[in-house]
């Protein structure tokens, strides 16, 4: 649970999730919603899948991304949006992550 | 995976029979008056209800090959688990606190409710999937 916690406390991640109610998408697509670099960004995935928040579907060179919330973090999700918990972008947990994930794609 | 979610239905199945036992004895041996008994059983399941749906919109499966197939799935497994899991709520308190008659009426409506809520906006999401499918075939 403190993943959950730990994932929602970021607003990029929060944003993440949001883009990803709406539809599946690519980890390119939402890259490009970010003013953040792709390692950020893919440091940023990799805390999501580590908390179970999201599923990742790789095609290739292409990782497609699609939203996996309880109802329970769904309900944290809209709790900490509405209240603005961590307002600061959290740092997207080191480099070690980077190099897991690889380019975002 | 399936093993998984197999052990944990067959746990809560143990869980229940267990305090379906417990609260009987606990009746029988005037410890507990039936009502009362029956109103911790019904609770329960009402609380088991609200858990299953709290896990069901991660229970996504395997990748639709169609984005828009892939939303509407989606959309259907977080309505129908927001349903389940509030009707679930809803039929616990209602067992924990309302009188009889209202917990037995009431509880069956939340559920039933959440049952036709699912279904139909499953449904309505399977055939908005079918309608754009053939429109797109049409083209």
């Amino acid at each position: 649970m403190s993943r959950v916690f730990k994932a929602l406390a970021d607003p990029t991640r929060r944003a993440v999730l949001q883009h990803l109610r709406r539809r599946p998408m690519t980890a390119g697509e939402l890259s490009a919603l970010f003013p953040v670099s792709k390692p950020t960004m893919s440091a940023h995935f990799a805390v999501l899948r580590e908390a179970d928040l999201i599923d990742a579907d790789k095609q290739g060179t292409t990782i497609s991304y699609r939203l996996k919330l309880s109802v329970l973090e769904d309900a944290l999700l809209e709790f900490a949006h509405a209240f603005g918990i961590g307002a600061g972008p959290a740092a997207a947990d080191g480099n070690s992550t980077h190099h897991r994930e690889g380019p975002a794609s | 995976m399936i093993i998984r979610q197999l052990g944990y239905a067959i746990a809560f199945a143990a869980l229940v029979l267990a305090a379906a036992a417990g609260l009987r004895e606990a009746v029988a041996s005037g410890a507990l008056d039936a009502e009362s008994a029956k109103r911790i059983m019904q609770a329960m399941l009402g609380l088991g209800l609200a858990g299953y749906g709290n896990f069901m919109p991660k229970k996504l499966g395997r990748p639709r090959r169609s984005p828009e197939a892939e939303a509407r799935m989606q959309a259907a497994l977080r309505v129908g688990g927001w349903a389940m899991t509030l009707a679930g709520l809803v039929y616990a308190l209602l067992w924990a606190l309302a009188p009889l008659p209202l917990a037995d009426t009431g509880g069956t409506i939340a559920v039933a409710g959440a049952a036709a809520i699912t279904l139909g906006y499953a449904l309505w999401c399977f055939a908005a999937c079918r309608g754009a499918r053939g429109a797109s075939a049409q083209r």
